[in-house]
């Protein structure tokens, strides 16, 4: 099940979002943008939907407030009325992945769910597999440091042929490190 | 023109007629001229004072009747021859009153047996008894062979020796006729001259004193050359005695000059004679100056030169005459008479026509009628005067009546140029109405466009506040299908089952699976939650629905009885979803509030407006959203005897200065940035409220806030 947090501050909205959408996905509803942050670091949130008009902070702020911390979770803004300058706004500062407008398509609004859920998963697997290739890249690393203190040690090879050995695995590690 | 010509005809055939009366009367007189011998030369017996140094002289017989000795400074010698027997006891009358020195000397045989004196110098005590106005000297009765009478004669004027011997009977009888006829003339002259001076005093017209002047020349004149002021004894000076006669001739001629100037009006009338009647003064003041130096006979003879400028008035009167002054025809004729009388006095002098009573007296007549001719004319210019003035009258009479006609034809182009330039006002009024209309119409643009921005914002507003009920009412709708489909299921279950059945309790445990599966209890929370939520959603639709309908009147300009709050109420719907991230609006209103009467579209245009400038003021400040607020708060207050309606609506935003408070109800001042408002909201607001008689203050502060204080009246 796909985990959406949805934060309105017309608490009908929240209601109706979890009564269509408690059957396919793991909702997660409140009004009160400090709790929109605290589930998000208690649960492996994959879709945030905000309403931009909200008293306290707009949908656009509570986005900016909460990338820093949640960068991977997929922002979906949902406006009332087309507040068509906000919206650009945030697209162009990569801070929503879509825009829904009031009154909401249930199916349109769970294949964009599912879609953005895609993106999470493939935004994560790709750090994954990321962190994992660095994994390998260190204990390869590792490996070849660890074998030239054992050709230092060693008394079979002559010392030319160490230094020949050594000068050869550190252009493999130079080639292994990741430039930065 | 007939009257007077019959006059002046009238009265020279009068002049004719007396002349010959006199020659043909009874008292004719017989002068001796032709027995009188005149002593020629005339150097030597200066100094001779006694006729027997005389006797061998050569004697010259007179050829006239009466000798004229001229005007001479040098005494003057004649003799005559009387009979000593017929003549005895008679008089030698010397008919001539102007000789200063007479002295007469009877010579009986070569021996002077009496000598008598007469004249203006001699003194009165030495003078012989005179018979009358003229001198006469008694002839002695003596027994001698020749009897001679020597008269030696001087005078300042010219000497004219009318000589007659007569009884003393006679002489009184001539000198009592002479007396009564200048007893006539000179109660002529006085009457005239009182009349006149009557006349100066009434009219204060200085003709009339000129001419008593005039009057008393003439007459004074007449008395010397008569005689008279010796026969009464007027005169005491012999300095004056001297100079009488030329004074009165000096006088005459001087106030005929300034009568004749005055009379005629010669100065407008006739400038030319003006001055030449001007310049004849100068011979009279040379006249006068020799007459006090003493040389008597020369301004005897300047006096006379002077006075044949008389002739001059004959064309000045016709001049005068023919340019319209009818009293100008008297004077013509008073001095042609006048003229006449002087011209026949002369040429008697001269022997030209016989010397007697009548030529003697033609210049007394002359002057008396010249008087009574010239009062005429003066009479005369009393007419001429009121005729003047009545013509006068009616010139300004026409004058007026002109000035009139003038008048009405100004005030009839006067009213053509008011018509013209009412036309011309009336199109300048017409180009200044439609003036007003472009401008009222822009007026009614930039209002409508306004009115536009509002119903933009509102409509925004509105669609996003209709969006909310709208999202879950549909969204819930189809959960609540899902949530019942799940009852139906669970209901669909529980009556299938056979109540008899030995498997009840399994297929039970079935349903309660089923049921545990369905979350059952969350569905049917859930169908409450979401029941509340279209219920609400309902409720707020059809709020915003009437909210909507209230603000569909802002076009409409129909008054209706309404309530304040109702109307606060519909605007804040309106403008909820507007000011929710915006500011909190707090509201009081008062329970009990009257409805007034107003145009409820234009009052929410009032509230929407305050309202949103308010919210949109806390929005500049520090504040955050929970910290902004704007508070609406409406009452009823009572103040001296009048109730209002006060609506206030405070802000904690920025506040305004002084100067920014005095603006802002002026049209197209704006704070916001260009195209984001139309800087009328206000100005609309001031003039909606103004159609209220609802009155608006501010109090602000700036970083504090600000209040607007609405008042309508009931």
């Amino acid at each position: 099940m796909i985990n959406v947090l949805y934060i309105d501050d017309e608490e009908h909205n929240l209601t109706s979002f979890r009564a269509a959408f408690r059957r396919t996905f793991q909702v997660f509803v409140t009004t009160e943008p400090s709790e929109a942050v605290r589930i998000l670091e208690e649960n492996p949130i994959e879709v945030v939907i905000s309403d931009q008009k909200m008293p306290t902070l707009s949908g656009v702020e509570f986005f900016e407030l909460i990338m820093p911390e949640h960068p991977n979770p997929v922002r979906m803004l949902l406006t009332g009325h087309a507040d068509i300058d906000a919206v650009i706004d945030a697209i162009n500062k990569g801070q929503i992945y879509k825009y829904i407008s009031k009154p909401w398509n249930e199916a349109e609004l769970k294949r964009l769910v599912e879609e953005a859920s895609e993106l999470y998963q493939f935004r994560t697997a790709q750090d994954t597999q990321a962190s994992d290739y660095s994994k390998r890249l260190y204990s390869a690393q590792e490996k070849l440091e660890s074998l030239i203190s054992e050709i230092k040690s060693s008394t079979d090879i002559t010392n030319d042929n160490k230094e020949s050995y050594i000068e050869t695995i550190n252009g493999a590690i130079s080639l292994l490190q990741v430039p930065t | 023109m007939t009257n007077r010509k019959a006059i002046s005809r009238l009265s020279f055939l009068l002049f004719v007629v007396s002349i010959f009366s006199f020659q043909a009367s009874s008292f004719a007189q017989k002068y001796l001229g032709s027995r009188l011998e005149i002593l020629s030369t005339t150097e030597l017996n200066a100094d001779v004072q006694s006729p027997i140094d005389l006797l061998h002289e050569t004697w010259v017989r007179s050829d006239l009747d009466v000798p004229n000795l001229g005007n001479s400074s040098n005494w003057v010698w004649a003799r005559l021859d009387l009979d000593p027997v017929i003549d005895a006891g008679l008089s030698v009358e010397i008919a001539y009153a102007t000789i200063d020195s007479l002295q007469v000397f009877m010579v009986c045989d070569g021996i002077v047996k009496s000598k008598s004196s007469a004249g203006a110098t001699i003194p009165r005590s030495l003078r012989e008894q005179q018979l009358g106005n003229y001198p006469s000297f008694p002839i002695p009765v003596e027994d001698c062979m020749k009897l001679t009478c020597y008269i030696r004669a001087w005078s300042g004027k010219q000497i004219l020796l009318p000589v007659r011997v007569e009884g003393s009977r006679k002489l009184l009888t001539d000198g009592h006729y002479r007396d009564v006829f200048f007893a006539i003339y000179f109660g002529v002259v006085i009457s005239l001259l009182i009349y006149n001076l009557f006349l100066y005093f009434s009219v204060k017209d200085n003709n009339y004193l000129q001419y008593v002047l005039f009057i008393i020349a003439v007459g004074g004149t007449q008395l010397v050359l008569n005689g008279y002021d010796r026969v009464f004894e007027l005169i005491s000076s012999p300095w004056l005695a001297l100079r009488i006669t030329h004074i009165f001739g000096i006088l005459s001629g001087v106030f005929s000059i300034l009568f004749v100037r005055n009379f005629l009006h010669l100065k407008s009338k006739a400038p030319l004679y003006h001055k030449i009647f001007g310049w004849l003064y100068i011979p009279y003041v040379f006249a006068s100056i020799l007459l006090v130096l003493g040389y008597f006979n020369a301004s005897y003879d300047m006096i006379n030169v002077s006075a044949l400028s008389i002739v001059l008035l004959v064309p000045v009167s016709i001049k005068v005459w023919r340019s319209g002054d009818e009293s100008a025809a008297y004077f013509l004729v008073g001095w042609l008479v006048f003229i006449t009388a002087v011209t026949v006095f002369v040429l008697k002098d001269f022997g030209l026509i016989p010397y007697n009573e009548a030529t003697l007296y033609a210049l007394p007549i002359g002057s008396a009628i010249e008087l009574v001719v010239l009062s005429l004319a003066l009479g005369s210019r009393i007419n001429q005067l009121k005729k003047d003035r009545q013509k006068a009258k009616e010139k300004e009479l026409n004058t007026s009546l002109l000035n009139e006609k003038i008048q009405r034809e100004q005030n009839v182009e006067l009213e053509k140029n008011v018509t013209e330039r009412t036309s011309e006002l009336t199109e300048m009024n017409d180009s200044l109405a439609e003036t007003l209309e472009d401008l009222k119409s822009a007026q009614q643009q930039l209002i409508q466009s306004e009115k536009l921005a509002s119903l933009g914002q509102l409509t925004a507003g509105i669609a996003h506040e209709l969006n909310n009920p709208i999202n879950f009412v549909t969204s819930s709708t189809q959960s609540l299908k899902r949530d019942f489909s799940d009852l139906k299921e669970v209901i669909q279950s529980v009556a299938g089952l056979q109540p008899m059945s030995d498997k009840l309790s399994d297929e039970l445990e079935v349903v309660i699976q089923r049921m545990k599966e369905l979350d059952i209890a969350f569905t049917l929370k859930e169908i409450d939650e979401l029941l509340a939520g279209v219920e609400d959603g309902a409720e707020r639709t059809a709020e915003i629905v009437s909210g909507l309908r209230i603000f569909s009147r802002m076009d409409g300009n129909q008054s209706s009885d309404a309530n304040i709050n109702e109307l606060l109420t519909s605007t804040l719907i309106i403008l909820r979803s507007n000011l929710k991230d915006e500011a909190d609006v707090l509201t009081e209103f008062s329970e009990n509030l009257p409805n007034i009467n107003c145009q409820p579209g234009k009052l929410n245009q009032v509230f929407m407006n305050i309202i949103t400038n308010a919210a949109q003021a806390t929005m500049e400040t520090q504040l955050i959203r929970s910290e902004r607020e704007v508070k609406v708060r409406t009452r009823l207050v009572n103040d001296a005897g009048k109730q209002f309606i006060q609506v206030d609506i405070t802000d904690n935003g920025v506040g305004m200065s002084e100067q920014k408070k005095s603006q802002i109800f002026n049209p197209f001042f704006t704070t916001k940035g260009v195209g984001q408002g139309t800087g009328l909201g206000l100005s609309i607001v001031k003039g909606i409220l103004d159609d209220h008689d609802a009155t608006i203050e501010i109090t602000s502060e700036i970083g504090q806030g600000t209040t607007f204080l609405l008042s309508f009246p009931l």
